[in-house]
Parts: C-alpha cells; structure tokens; sequence
C-alpha cells in the first residue's frame, strides 16, 4: 500500500511536469494541444539517439530533448498554430489532430515501427528503507522533473520573457499595450510548453520504451492530469501528475493492467463533467 | 416548396443517379466497386457524425465508439445467439443511442475543446473495454464474422454490389434524417443552440433536450453503419473499430474537408478523400509504413488553414447556389 | 390583486461579492416598470436571475403564483417570463425572420411559428428586413429584433435590457409606442434604459438599484425626489444634463 504510494508519487512527479508543458500552452495560447504527446515521443527519441550515438544518459539527454523539441516547438507555432489562434475551436481541435497524425506517421517512416529502450547501469538498482523500495529510475526521474519544474517557476516568476508569459495569459491586449510582443510570447510559450514535455519524456526513457506510438498511451493521462489540476495552472498540473499517478500505481493493485487506464478515463470524464467552471476559470 | 430544381438540389439527385447507375459499369465483385462502396459507407458515416459537429456545432472525437457499438452488438448477438445481424444493426442504434444519451449527462454543458477530450476519452474507454473483457469481445484478436454463402436473411451476400445497394439505401437515409433534421423545427433549435447557447435558452429552446435529440439520433445512425461496416468487411478488432484517427477523426474529417454542417459536404468529402486515401495507399504504402497516413494528417493541417469552411464553400460561392441562403442548411 | 411577477429577496453572489443584495420588488400586468441605477449595480445580473440564466443564492420569484426560480430559462420563457440581452444577442448566422421563428417555436409548430413571426415582424415593423442576414443590421434594428424574438415566445412579463441605446428620438418614439400598445395588450415590463426622457415617459413606477440593493421603489417622481438615489444616480450632475436634454 504504502509502496503504491511511493510508486504513484515518483510516477506523478514525472506526469507533472509532461503535463504541464500542455497546461501552459492552454493557458497561454488558449489552445488545447491534441499533438502534445507526440512531442513527448519526440522529445524520447532525441534521447534515445543521444544515448545511443553520443552515449549520453537520458537524464543528461533530456537537455537535448529539450533544446530541439523546443526549437521545433517554435517553428510550428509560428507557421501553423498561429494561424488559427483567432479561428473556432474546430479548426484549432483538428488542425492539432492534424499535427498529432503527421508528427506520429513521421516517426514511423522516419524511425520504423521499434520499440526502443536504452540501458543505463541503475536500470536495475534501488533503493530500500524498510519495507520500501524505491527504483533508481524512478527517483532519479522525479528529481529531474522536480529540478525543471523548480526552474519553470523561476523562469515565469523572475524573467522578463516569463512574466511576459503571464501577462499574455491573463490579458493579451494590455501585455501588448505595455511592449510584450504577444506573437513572439506565443511561440516562446509553444515551445516552452512542448519542450517541457519533450523533458519529461526523456527522463523516463530509463523505464519506458519509445516508440512512434508511445504518445497515444500518454494523450488521455496527460489531459486527465491537466484538468485535474485546472487547465492553465503550473502548480495545478504538477499537484495533478501526483494524483494520477497515485491512482494509477493504487488501481494498479486492484484492477488487471489493461483496465488501469479505464479508471484514468472515467476520472477524466468525471472531472471534465463536475468542474467545468473550474476548467474554464483557469483559462 | 419553393426552391424544388434548386442547383444544390439538381446536383445532390445527380449524385445519387450516379451513384445507383454505377454497379451498372463496374466488376460486381472486382475492388473498384468495393472502394466505392466504401466512399459511400464513409459519406453515411460523415453525415451522421455531421448532425452533432455541423447542426449542433459540438465537436466530437469520440463517434468511434457509436460505431463500434453497432459492430460489436449486431456481431455479438449473431455469433453467441444466431440473431440476424438485420435486427442486431437496430439493436445496436439503440444500445448506442443509450449510450449517447448517457454521455450527454456529463458532457452537454462541455464545448469547443472540452467536449472534444470528453468523447475522445468515451471511445478510449470503449477500445479499453473490448480489448480487456477477452471472453465476450474476443479481445484484441477481434471478432471475425464466419461466411456461410450468400444468405440475404443473415446479412451475408457473396457480391460486392449487394452491400453497395445497401449501403447507398443507408447513405440515401441518413442524407434524409440530416435534411429533415435540419430544414425541421429542431433545425433552427439546433442553429440556436451552436450560435448562442444563452439566448437559445432564453428564446424559450430547451438546449439540453435539442442536443441530447441530436446526439442520440447521429449515435444511432452511426451504429448502424458499424453494423453494415461489419457486415461488409467480416472482420474487426477493437484497435481498428473505436481508432481515434481511423474512425472517429476520419468522420469528422470528411464532413469538414467537404463542409461542415451542409448536407452536400459529406458527400464531397467522401468523394474526395477516400478515393484519394485508397491511391495513396496503393501507390505509397510500399514506399514507407506510415506515409498514407502522414497524407491524410498533412491534408487535414492543409484542408484547415486553406478553406476552414470546406470544398461546399466553393460550391456556395458559384452564382447559381448563391440564389438561397438555405443551400447552407437545406439542400 | 395578486402581482404577476413578484421577487422575495433575491441574493445573487459571485464569490465574495453580493450582486444583487436582498431586492424585492412586484410587478402587475399591463405595468411598466424602469429599473434604474448607475453601471454595475446589478441590473442585468438582476434580469439573468429572473430568467433563469442565473442561479440564485437564495430568494424567490413568482411568476403569476408558480416559483420560477430554479428554473432553467426555457421553462422560465414557457411560463410567460423573458428578457432582451444588453447587447443584441442574435443567432448570427440566421435571417430576421428565422431568428424570430426560433422563438415562436416554443408555443408553435414550424408552420405556425412562421406565421407568428410574421405578425411579430409586422407588429414591429420589421417586415422589409424580415430575409435580410442579422450580420447585416444596424444595432438599432438588432434590438429591435431582439424584440421581436422575445415577443414571439408570447411572454407576459418581458424584460427589456437597453433596447434604446442608441435609437434617434424619432426611433425612441416608435419603439415606446409599440410598448405602450403592447401594455394595453395586458404584457407588463421591466425596463433597464439610461435614457432618462423615455424612463419618465415611460414608466408607471421606478425601482432604483445601487451595489445590488433596491434603494427605492414608487413613481418616477418620488424615486427622482429620494435622497438616495439622487445621492448614488443623480449625484454627478448626471440627472441635470439628461433633465435639460428632456
């Protein structure tokens, strides 16, 4: 029980921060990311690559991941999100369905269909205290997630570029009446948002095989979590991968393992349902 | 009665004129009447997705699960009780339809966005089920429909062409339930309800009992399609029958690519993209996995920014379908 | 005689804030009544609770002796009771008539509910801009036609939010006659307007609103005369230049 606990929490730790690189770019942008995942798989495959021709832990990898995905990030809210950010929400839900679909495809012809894992020497090892046992992997990728998120919250509440975020979350006419350039704010916060995930992503590549369609095991969770925490909260979304995570590793001790995401799904659509006023207040 | 030969109509009686005479000039059993068969099937399915995205305006990424439901249910009740996948395809509007009502309890106050998440998780929900509850749905191997010779009381024909004629019958159908819906009483409900939910109520529109008439009737149909899909193909699986981006987004997909909300856009949409889909699967799938289907998303990404309002709009913008506005809901 | 439309204290609360703060207030058929107060005081938040749009924090309202509150708007509309939005809320991919239609469909099958918006549009002589688009209107006839939607729901009680903003006096006249007629029908109204000349001119009684409380209620004069409402309404001087106006 207690070692679900344990489980659930470093687990969380890591969808926190995978998830809330989706919250912020909601928040920011206002636009739901369906593609957001595929970020994460890109953000996995960097890695893996890094890892295996310049023979880089992920942890260390993930800064790569982060850098790249963040660069691509940027272009594609530039060329194509952009251009619908004023458009209704159909065209903005597909045009990212759109995204999601080229992004996973392009995976696949780029990279086959795979499964690809790495092999770190603390694959395997852990730690005990007591009756607990916490897995190398684990801890070493909820702290990593933990140092980001500390960074993220650095980056939004110190730096001009992060309070030029905030500001154009809150009220894009008066960030641009005070010289925040809201265009360049929205790539920076696209980028940002997908980079974060692409983080995410390689830190568990220690415990999780990449493939092209890893993102779809990972599109409902994330969303689960960001509404739990309230769309657009960075707090919010961190306190929310915690929660998922515990219920994943709890449910996991009752339920067979194909029916652990069923409860992440009924939760979803539960929350979605309860508190759609808190949904919309954190936009 | 105005408006009886307008172009809009004279065009749409056409394509059905074409598409009656067409088994007439193609191999009853050859594959260029299958992929037609499926431009058809794909158009019913577009249609009855586009009562609740194009009428009501609620984007939904979750019909996988209506379709499903259908397949699963007429399947199921003719392979463990040998009933006539005729009365199981009615069987299965209702159990979806039920099922859409359900779903409407916690969703219909969600729009844009949250919807869109809400009935996603639905259809995942659904692959979930059927793929872990193995001894009823066979799991993820799938359920395949045993052929016993062309039985037309089963459901079962040997030629191609007969489940054409069905399937033009059910798109013919669907294309009236969407007409009727919109032209109706519950048409202009409708319209009020996807432009301004607030005043809608205000104006005396119940818009729980207008959306939730919307979703059960477009489940429904949808159901049945997934009965004929079954029936037509003998074999699915749950990854391929509740797939978010072959079914749920593909639906939605060709009503938008053809025009959201209009009664011609699924028919062009359909006619469009499953042709184009089929040569770029003939043509590129021996190139790389994964290429037909990165086309399809690019021309998804390219069919938004281009013309958000479809290839209709093309149509709308001709001086002869310009005459009545009604040509956007009507005909 | 019991009131057609009666409100028992009705709180409205956002949060911390009381919008609408303990008001009560009746209304008789065939009156008009204005509703006066400075912006934000809680006028339209008072109509949406009314209607049904907004949940109350507790109160009641009877509309000709049933509880509506608690209802949702629709329910509230069949029963006899609805309202105007401030700033035209058209369906805008809608015809003139078809947005009238809509409405006329609560108590009427397509055919007559086109018949009725016929007599709607005609009553209000909308009947040139009946097929015209309602992207196309000036925001005069946007109210107008915002009226026309609310009177083909066939209401007893109909609130009107500003539908005079931005008339010509001449407009002004016409719109007052129809209400006036609309009156001697036996419909009562409540009536948000800044214009002071057709306040006056309008209304049998006034109810005057300040941060959410009802400061005063009785006719035009008495209202105009209370110390309180020329305090918080009258106050800036307002009240002299609209005077001077009329």
């Amino acid at each position: 029980m207690i070692q679900a606990l344990v489980d659930g929490i470093l687990l969380g730790g890591v969808y926190g921060v995978i998830s809330t690189g989706l919250s912020l770019v909601f928040g920011v942008l206002g636009v739901v990311n369906f593609a957001h995942a595929e970020f994460l798989m890109l953000g996995m495959y960097v890695a893996w690559f890094a890892w295996r021709y310049l023979g880089l832990d992920p942890l260390l990898g993930s800064a790569l991941s982060f850098v790249i995905v963040f660069a691509i990030g940027y272009l594609v809210q530039r060329t194509l999100v952009q251009r619908v950010l004023k458009a209704p929400p159909a065209a903005q839900v597909f045009l990212t369905v759109g995204l999601m679909i080229v992004i996973e495809n392009a995976a696949l012809m780029a990279f086959g269909s795979d499964y690809r894992s790495v092999s770190v020497p603390y694959q395997v090892e852990g730690y005990r205290l007591g009756d607990i046992f916490v897995g190398a992997p684990y801890l070493f990728a909820f702290v990593a997630a933990v140092v980001l998120a500390g960074a993220l919250w650095l980056f939004l509440e110190r730096s001009w570029s992060g309070r030029a975020i905030r500001a154009v979350a809150q009220d894009p006419m008066a960030a641009t009446l005070v010289g925040v350039d809201t265009r360049r704010t929205y790539a920076l916060a696209f980028g940002l948002g997908v980079a974060l995930t692409a983080f995410g992503g390689a830190v568990i590549l220690p415990y999780i095989t990449v493939s092209p369609t890893v993102g779809g095991q990972f599109v409902v969770l994330m969303f689960t979590v960001v509404v739990l925490g309230g769309l657009g909260s960075v707090a919010g979304a961190l306190a929310g991968g915690i929660m998922v995570g515990i219920v994943q590793s709890l449910s996991a001790l009752v339920f067979p393992i194909q029916l652990q995401n069923l409860c992440l799904f009924v939760i979803f659509i539960a929350v979605l349902a309860l508190r759609p006023q808190g949904l919309i207040k954190g936009a | 009665m105005r408006n009886l030969f307008s172009p809009s109509r004279a065009a749409l009686l056409l394509f059905f004129l074409a598409a009656a005479l067409l088994p007439l000039a193609l191999d009853p059993r050859g594959h260029l009447i299958r992929v037609a068969a499926m431009v058809l099937l794909f158009a019913a399915m577009a249609q009855s997705w586009n009562i609740v995205g194009g009428l009501a305006n609620q984007i939904s990424l979750g019909h996988a699960a209506f379709f499903g439901l259908g397949a699963y249910t007429s399947t199921l009740l003719f392979l463990k009780l040998g009933v006539t996948p005729w009365i199981g395809m009615g069987v299965g509007a209702v159990v979806a339809g039920g099922a859409a009502a359900l779903l409407s309890i916690p969703t219909f106050r969600l729009k844009g966005h949250y919807f869109a998440l809400a009935t996603l998780a639905f259809a995942e929900v659904m692959r979930v089920i059927a793929n872990s509850l193995g001894d009823v749905t066979g799991g993820p191997v799938g359920l395949s429909i045993p052929f016993m010779g062309s039985q037309p009381a089963l459901f079962a024909f040997r030629s191609v062409a007969s489940y054409y004629w069905i399937i033009l019958g059910l798109l013919v159908a669907v294309c009236a339930v969407f007409h009727l819906l919109a032209s109706g009483a519950i048409g202009y409900r409708l319209r009020a309800v996807r432009e301004n939910e607030a005043a809608a109520e205000v104006a005396g529109v119940d818009t729980f009992r207008v959306k939730l008439t919307a979703s059960v009737i477009s489940a429904a149909l949808t159901a049945v399609c997934g009965t004929v899909f079954a029936q037509f193909t003998f074999f699915f699986d749950p990854d391929s029958i509740f797939s978010l981006s072959g079914i749920s987004v593909r639906m939605a997909m060709i009503a938008i690519v053809g025009g959201l909300g209009t009664l011609g856009g699924p028919l062009v949409g359909a006619l469009f993209l499953i042709p184009l889909e089929e040569v770029a699967n003939a043509v590129l799938s021996s190139q790389a996995a994964g290429l037909s289907q990165f086309a399809f998303g690019v021309i998804l990404i390219g069919a938004i920014l281009i013309q958000p309002r479809g290839l209709m709009a093309y149509w709308l913008r001709t001086p002869w379908a310009k005459t009545r506005r009604a040509a956007a809901t009507g005909a | 005689m019991q009131p057609l439309l009666q409100a028992d204290a009705i709180c409205v609360t956002f949060g911390g804030l009381k919008a609408v703060d303990g008001v009560s207030f009746s209304l008789n058929a065939g009156e008009i009544v204005g509703l006066i107060g400075p912006n934000g005081a809680g006028k339209t938040t008072l109509f949406n609770a009314l209607v049904g749009l907004q949940p109350l924090t507790s109160g009641t309202v009877w509309l000709d002796g049933e509880r509506v509150c608690g209802l949702k708007p629709h329910k509230v509309a069949r029963l006899g009771m609805t309202k105007t939005f401030q700033n035209a809320a058209l369906f805008p991919d809608m015809s003139v008539k078809e947005n009238v239609t809509t409405a006329a469909l609560l108590r009427h099958d397509l055919k007559g509910a086109r018949a009725k918006a016929d007599t709607v549009l005609r009553k209000l002589d909308l009947t040139p801009i009946a097929d015209a688009d309602v992207a196309d209107l000036t925001f005069p006839q946007k109210a107008l036609v915002e009226m026309a939607r609310a009177l083909a729901t066939e209401p007893r009680v109909l609130l009107l939010d500003e539908v005079m903003a931005a008339l010509t006096p001449a407009e002004m006249d016409e719109v007052m006659a129809v209400i006036r007629a609309l009156k001697a029908e036996g419909l009562a109204f409540l009536v948000v307007e800044h214009h002071m000349r057709a306040i006056m001119a309008l209304c049998d009684r006034l109810l005057a609103v300040n941060f959410g409380r009802l400061i005063a209620d009785g006719t035009p004069a008495q209202v105009a005369a209370h110390p309180q409402v020329i305090e918080a309404y009258l106050g800036h001087g307002a009240a002299g230049k609209e005077a001077a106006h009329a």
